[in-house]
């Protein structure tokens, strides 16, 4: 028998973003990449997405930025980077020399600085795909996020398609209204993959009860502790569009892969486990390779989707998980 | 086989090869405040290259939560290759849970730490008992080094004052409580203004109010105090940050900190200095006071 670990995260570019195998780092677990790549020699992620970058440099929120709780982390970055130009021109060069797809994620609140970004890195050598983050508040909309509305959605990545012909990754976060409507819609505008989940928003006081723990009093809450949330959104994205998913949210060992291919993951992102274990993404593609030898699985194409209802059961997909 | 006699590809995976920490042994467990203890650990590597101010990751045993546990070196011996660790059953560490002769694993050292410039003799110390861990082994480093060191530690009443054995007999220890049960009635900041002449440098941990109030003090008094009267070196002046710049700064802290990945990575620990956003797990958790932005949120 021989075994197929390796994923096509892009169909409808073949060979533009085959991953080895389905475990990557997703945005935030390792910088901009080069920290991880230099640090592991072996057991290497499938492809790295770097954290959320900007057309502009930002300062991020203001400190305490991070909170330890357990099984969950609570944290609030704030999308701190030195912009796009910034970041191409101290990290590019390293990422070329590497084996491991870089993906660079982007995050803007308005379509214009989009299409600036997704052209810029369009000319990259260096980027093996994009990650449109739909997580940035909407100027347009007293803040709300992207991804909590339809036509932004579309527009915004209208916006990185229209310009770019790299891999194109939409991410989806979870406190939208109907993630579904979402997701079809992100899927007709040309997105060649769906990451879903980032941090869910959340709150934690200090120890007098006297405040919140962060300095933005709200964080985005990552870890175990999201993982039924990350699998939720998964499970109802993947009933709606054809193309590939990458699940994200809480994934910490290789039952938590499993999962997220059974409710129909293509690949599976780490993020806050990478952080106190950078080898983890690595190890857990090595872990999944010898879990598919010990049960006979020749393809991890097999364990896609196996949680998912069958065909004929979908008329009920028009009712969501609150009879919505 | 030898590393030298390796292929060249083999010695460059060797050393990209990420450093797994160091086994380090229990030697003793003390508990010197009710819920604090003070752990002794064989850890020669560590012990070999620590500097005040620095910390270690514990990667086993593992605690709970997802994040690493970042603990200050407290203490070293780097003859006897020991250091020392001071913990509180509010951390909730696994560390606890061992026995003397049983082995945990620590990345480390990690962080900057404190910067002592070559010129200074006499070297201030100030912290309250939550801070004492970080600026500890200040005093094992002074006193390795010959020189003369004063300890200010304040706290709320005699029982969370620390005993004297936890110091070097060449330390000077003074206190100060708040209800004046041991000590100076009063806050230890007050008492720092009789020391301040006499420090050619200071540090400091401790709570919030604390490292505002003394970097008040030292604010703008670099000019007539400490190392700066030692004289200046010739040449242009060092880069903020810089390691010799600090050397120079009367006033050095060392801040709590959540550190998440200790790469420099996720940004959790990041901390607002005047020129930049400062990572507390890559510049610090040792930091020359005006590096920082205080009134904002220090």
């Amino acid at each position: 028998m021989t075994l197929d670990l390796a994923v096509e995260l892009a169909p409808n570019r073949p060979g533009r973003l085959r991953l080895r195998h389905p475990v990557l780092v997703a945005a935030g677990g390792a910088g901009y990449g080069n920290e991880l790549i230099e640090a592991v020699a072996e057991q290497k992620p499938a492809a790295i997405i770097t954290r959320s970058v900007t057309r502009e440099a930002r300062t991020g929120n203001r400190p305490p930025r991070m909170a330890g709780l357990p099984d969950a982390l609570l944290s609030s970055v704030g999308l701190q980077n030195p912009g796009l130009e910034a970041v191409l021109h101290r990290q590019a060069p390293r990422w070329a020399a590497s084996d491991v797809p870089i993906i660079v994620s982007i995050c803007a609140d308005n379509a214009d600085d989009i299409s600036a970004m997704a052209r810029t890195l369009d000319m990259r050598p260096d980027a093996s795909g994009l990650e449109l983050n739909l997580a940035c508040p909407d100027r347009g909309r007293h803040g709300e996020p992207i991804g909590h509305d339809v036509a932004a959605a579309e527009t915004a990545t209208v916006a990185a398609r229209a310009v770019t012909d790299l891999p194109l990754i939409v991410k989806l976060i979870a406190g939208a209204p109907d993630v579904r409507i979402i997701a079809r819609a992100v899927a007709a505008a040309g997105a060649d993959a769906i990451s879903a989940i980032g941090p869910v928003p959340a709150l934690a006081l200090d120890r007098d009860r006297a405040g919140a723990r962060l300095g933005t009093a709200y964080g985005g809450l990552s870890g175990p502790t999201i993982k039924p949330i990350g699998l939720r959104v998964v499970y109802e994205i993947a009933q709606v569009v054809r193309i590939p998913i990458v699940g994200i949210g809480g994934v910490a060992c290789l039952d938590d892969v499993l999962d997220y291919l059974a409710v129909g993951a293509t690949a599976v992102g780490i993020a806050t486990a990478a952080l106190g274990d950078p080898l983890l993404p690595g190890r857990l593609g090595e872990e999944l390779a010898a879990w598919c030898e010990a049960h006979g699985v020749s393809d991890t194409r097999e364990l896609t989707g196996r949680a998912l209802p069958r065909r004929k059961d979908r008329g009920s997909l028009r009712m969501g998980p609150f009879g919505r | 086989m030898t590393v030298l006699a390796a292929p060249r590809a083999l010695r460059a995976a060797i050393a990209t090869t990420p450093d797994p920490g160091e086994d380090v042994r229990l030697l003793e467990t003390r508990e010197f405040l009710p819920g604090r203890y003070l752990l002794r650990w064989a850890a020669a590597g560590i012990a070999r290259r620590v500097r005040p101010g620095q910390f270690v990751h514990v990667m086993a045993p593992r605690t709970a939560g997802l994040l690493l546990p970042a603990v200050p070196v407290a203490g070293f011996d780097r003859a006897a290759e020991q250091i020392t660790l001071l913990l509180s059953k509010e951390d909730g560490s696994a560390l606890l849970a061992l026995r003397p002769g049983d082995v945990a694993r620590f990345d480390g050292p990690l962080g900057r730490g404190f910067e002592v410039d070559p010129r200074s003799r006499f070297l201030l110390v100030v912290t309250d008992t939550d801070g004492l861990a970080r600026v500890r082994a200040c005093v094992d480093e002074a006193v390795a080094t010959s020189r003369q060191v004063a300890l200010l530690l304040g706290a709320r009443t005699i029982a969370e004052v620390p005993p004297s054995s936890l110091l070097p007999d060449e330390a000077e220890y003074v206190i100060a409580t708040e209800d004046g049960s041991l000590g100076q009635r009063g806050g230890i900041a007050e008492l720092v203004a009789s020391y301040e002449a006499w420090a050619d440098q200071c540090f400091v941990a401790g709570s919030d109010g604390l490292l505002r109030r003394v970097a008040k003090l030292a604010a703008g008094r670099d000019a007539r105090m400490g190392v700066a009267r030692l004289g200046r070196k010739r040449g242009r002046r060092p880069v903020r940050g810089a390691s010799p710049r600090r050397r120079l700064t009367w006033l050095q802290v060392a801040l709590p900190h959540e550190v998440g990945c200790a790469l420099g990575v996720c940004l959790g620990c990041v901390v607002r200095g005047v020129d930049s956003q400062l990572r507390t797990c890559r510049e610090g958790p040792a930091f020359a006071a005006p590096e920082l932005r205080w009134e904002l949120d220090q």
